[in-house]
């Protein structure tokens, strides 16, 4: 390997990039896909299930749950199951939010005494949790203006739950990354070898001393630096735009997305060899990524409510395991001591060699005759 | 033993061979010519040779063997190949310079002294020193086709394979490109193995391999023999001569020798670079007229101008002695002409009848009228055996027939052809102007054509000399001739303009 070739072909590919313009592309796609899916997912606070514990059965409690039954923004439900029982739920997504109503609660609210609501939001969505908590808020504080209540008198005891079972289920901010990431590099790949092909300079290649292993490290390397600060730049807006919290280790995060970014090249390489047209190029690479990146990401569906056939597709692309390491940097925060990750970050590492190694093989230095 | 030893070549793409049998051997310094029809398998053995596509053959230089591409490997630090195709190997954005760097960066090559002389030497003989920082994308067909050679050549190869190399280039360039060539040859112990449309040069050659059909017929290394009756006389034999033409008169033909379009002063410049200054051009009906200039001197740049594809800077242009000002008139302009541009425009994944379907209806002409006017120009042209196959299927004379038909559907006054008969073999190029001429008496039309093979302006009425993008010359062939009593051709009274 010539250091010398390889930078030459590394500092041509970014001047075209940069003359031709396409070098907006890794930026804005990733951004525009990010923000546009993002913000739709967002605004969406309407029939959020809700479960209400009334353990005080008073008619001031009655009232609290008439005033969220009456309201468009919930779906509400009332129990008397355990506390235990309730927060299962949450954990198997079947309810947003759960509200207890302590015993005495009409007493103390009576005599002027603070009473607390004990409330439970899953947080899997900070943002929708955030709004679900206003909202919540908000229609309590409606009932305690109308009685004419002290401030202060009813208080919420928040707490936000993470639901471990919706790991590779509903995550879609998270999601969006292992999309973005999995569709724009592989796109970046096939088109700038295809090029080459379509116009005629692959010929350069083809009769020089230039080694397939070179001319790939100049191409992939290209993409890659570009993709690199993409990772940088999603973390920013995920944390900053969409209030995400960030628990896990950002070299976790870090090192993963560089992996996973190496198995995106791998698979444009492979497209590359496939077409000789840009065109096509970028419609196969389409094709074979954002479906799937959406399919069976767990983005919308669960993964472990597929059917056996898309159960098995969903285990043979990637994209799920970098959404369950990203899941977690972003809001669990197990990290290295989780073995799945640790297992999952393998198995990305093999994706990304496995695709070099057969791209290598299969790429020729002649026309196809 | 032989320098170069090929034996028992064959390509074949598909289930269609290319070429088979192919046997050769050559010495050290040796410049060895590859011609025949267009289709014949030059390009297939060139290609393999070079070792960019599958073959089957033992091929043996300086004592290494290789019988297939990946074996080819060892040699290409000293193998240079420059495929067929007008800057195929360059990189529109990347300049002159970046993209001498580039390969000599990707050939490893020591940038001492003797690099640097001859770096110097290639481009003024290109003639591209001027133009260093300027976008391949932005050269001229000739000027990007001589980039494509010197950048073959920078690292100086031993073994050398050019496709048809000085297609579109002018003839002072292909006589230094020659020079460089024999010298190479003398010093460096360079075998060169080259494919060429022009006769002249191949007469030049050591020794000339002539092809037909995938087969090499023969081997000619005789300088006295003449080529182009060798060329004839096996087409002749073979029944390969192209389909005869016969237009019809055109019904409403134009009054001979009136002024269709009358460009006055027209100036066209890209940033500070003056590519036309001040031109003056009249084209009457029933002329044909010849554009001739050095690479880079502006011909393809005026013509776009005239065809609105390019603003005018500064200068008037009449069509039947009205002045082209507004939106409306280019696009009567447009009505009134026909073009083929240098690089044949045409959509490779429709089929021939496809493509004038598609043009047709460019121009508007109803249904009805275009499948007539298909059907008319393709049995007239001789094409009508071709119409449902691709154009990259079809030998390259019909490919250029089918462009002319194409350009002439909307029934212009005026045709504008740039570089029509670049690349395209001695038998197709003559039967092409025959063509022209039958458009130009049966129809009238105005036809303003570019060359650069300097026999072809003797089929010209009068030749328009552009230099350095200013009108140098306006005159019959005629009076060229009583100007220059000495020039044995037209190819020495274009020189005595570039001295
Ligand atoms: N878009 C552009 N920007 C800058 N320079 C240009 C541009 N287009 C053409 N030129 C320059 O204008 C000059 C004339 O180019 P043009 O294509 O007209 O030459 P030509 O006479 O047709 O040459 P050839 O015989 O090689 O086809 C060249 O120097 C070319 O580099
Ligand atoms: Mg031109």
């Amino acid at each position: 390997m010539r250091f010398r070739v390889i930078k030459a072909y590394f500092v041509k590919e970014l001047f075209e990039l940069v003359r031709t313009k396409i070098i907006i592309m890794p930026y804005l796609l990733p951004i525009m896909i990010v923000v546009l899916f993002g913000f739709g997912i967002r605004m969406q606070v309407t029939g959020a299930r809700i479960l209400i514990i009334d353990n005080d059965h008073s008619k001031i409690s009655t009232m609290l749950t008439q005033k969220f039954q009456h309201s468009k923004y919930f779906n509400t439900r009332v129990s008397n199951e355990s506390e235990a029982d309730a927060l299962r739920e949450i954990k198997k997504a079947n309810v947003d939010a759960i509200i207890i109503i302590p015993p005495s609660f009409e007493k103390n609210v009576l005599k002027n005494v603070k009473s607390e609501l004990g409330i439970f939001i899953d947080a899997s969505f900070p943002s929708r949790a955030n709004t679900l908590e206003t909202y919540i808020g908000g229609t309590v504080l409606n009932l305690a203006n109308e009685m004419n209540m002290k401030s202060g008198v009813i208080s919420l005891n928040n707490r936000n739950l993470f639901n471990q079972a919706l790991r590779d289920e509903e995550m879609i901010v998270p999601g969006l990354l292992g999309l973005v990431l999995f569709v724009a590099p592989a796109i970046l790949t096939a088109l700038i070898i295809a090029k080459e092909k379509e116009k005629g300079t692959i010929f350069n290649f083809y009769s020089s001393s230039v080694s397939k292993l070179e001319f790939l490290m100049a191409k992939l390397s290209a993409v890659f630096a570009l993709h690199s600060l993409n990772v940088f730049i999603l973390f920013l807006l995920v944390v900053y735009l969409f209030d995400l919290p960030f628990r896990g280790n950002f070299f976790l995060y870090w090192l993963s997305s560089e992996i996973y970014i190496l198995v995106s090249l791998g698979l444009g390489l492979l497209i590359s060899i496939l077409v000789s047209t840009q065109i096509l190029a970028v419609v196969l690479t389409l094709m074979l990524t954002i479906l799937p990146a959406f399919l069976y990401s767990g983005i919308l569906m669960p993964i472990s409510s597929m059917s056996a056939e898309a159960y098995v597709i969903a285990h043979v692309y990637p994209v799920m395991y970098y959404n369950h390491i990203v899941y977690d940097v972003f809001l669990v925060g197990n990290g290295f001591e989780s073995t799945k990750i640790i297992e999952y970050l393998l198995l990305l590492t093999l994706y990304a060699v496995g695709f070099f190694l057969l791209g290598l093989l299969l790429l020729k230095k002649e026309l196809k005759s | 033993m032989a320098y170069l030893k090929i034996e028992e070549l064959s390509v074949s793409h598909k289930n269609r061979v290319a070429i088979s049998g192919l046997n050769l051997e050559a010495n050290k310094g040796e410049i060895i010519g590859f011609v025949g029809a267009d289709g014949a398998g030059k390009s297939s053995a060139l290609n393999a040779i070079a070792g960019v596509i599958k073959f089957d053959a033992k091929i043996t230089f300086d004592n290494v063997v290789y019988t297939n591409p990946k074996e080819s490997q060892k040699l290409k630090p000293v193998m240079g190949y420059m495929p067929q195709g007008i800057g195929l190997v360059l990189y529109d954005t990347l300049s002159v310079a970046e993209h001498l760097d580039f390969f000599a960066d990707i050939r490893d090559l020591k940038k001492d002294l003797a690099f640097e002389e001859y770096k110097k030497r290639l481009l003024s003989m290109s003639g591209l020193s001027a133009f260093l920082d300027r976008q391949a994308g932005d050269l001229s067909g000739g000027m990007m086709q001589k980039l494509s050679l010197i950048c073959t050549m920078l690292h100086r190869p031993s073994l050398l394979i050019l496709d048809e190399p000085t297609t579109g280039v002018d003839p002072l360039s292909r006589l230094e490109l020659w020079d460089i060539l024999k010298q190479n040859a003398k010093e460096y112990d360079m075998v060169a193995l080259i494919s060429t449309a022009y006769m002249q040069e191949a007469q030049k050659m050591d020794r000339v391999l002539l092809f037909d059909e995938g087969k090499v017929i023969s081997e000619v290394n005789d300088k006295s023999v003449s080529l182009e009756n060798l060329f004839f006389e096996n087409a002749k034999k073979n029944n390969k001569l192209l389909p005869t033409i016969n237009i019809s008169p055109a019904k409403n033909a134009l009054k001979k020798n009136e002024v269709v379009m009358n460009a006055k002063k027209i100036t066209k410049k890209f940033g500070a670079f003056i590519a036309n200054e001040k031109v003056d051009i009249q084209l009457k009906s029933s002329e044909i007229l010849g554009l001739l200039g050095a690479n880079g001197a502006g011909k393809t740049t005026f013509i776009k101008m005239l065809l609105g594809l390019l603003k005018i800077d500064e200068g008037e242009l009449y069509l039947l002695n009205k002045k082209i000002s507004s939106a409306n008139d280019r696009k009567e302009l447009k009505s009134k002409i026909g073009y083929v541009s240098q690089h044949f425009a045409l959509y490779d994944d429709m089929s021939v009848r496809e493509n004038m379907l598609f043009f047709a209806s460019m121009h508007k002409i109803d249904a009805k009228k275009s499948v007539e006017l298909i059907n008319k120009y393709s049995m007239e042209l001789g094409f009508n055996d071709y119409l449902d196959k691709m154009p990259k299927d079809l030998p390259i004379g019909i490919n250029q027939r089918f462009s002319l038909a194409t350009a002439i559907l909307h029934e212009p006054i005026i045709l504008f052809l740039d570089e029509p008969t670049s690349g395209v073999d001695v038998i197709a190029r003559a039967q092409f102007w025959k063509l022209l001429k039958e458009l130009k008496e049966k129809m009238g039309m105005a036809i303003l054509i570019t060359t650069h093979y300097m026999s072809e302006a003797e089929f010209c009425d009068r030749v328009v000399l552009l230099k350095d993008g200013k009108k140098v010359a306006d005159d019959s062939v005629e009076n060229f001739y009583e100007r220059f009593a000495n020039a044995k051709n037209f190819e020495e009274i274009f020189l005595e303009f570039y001295k």
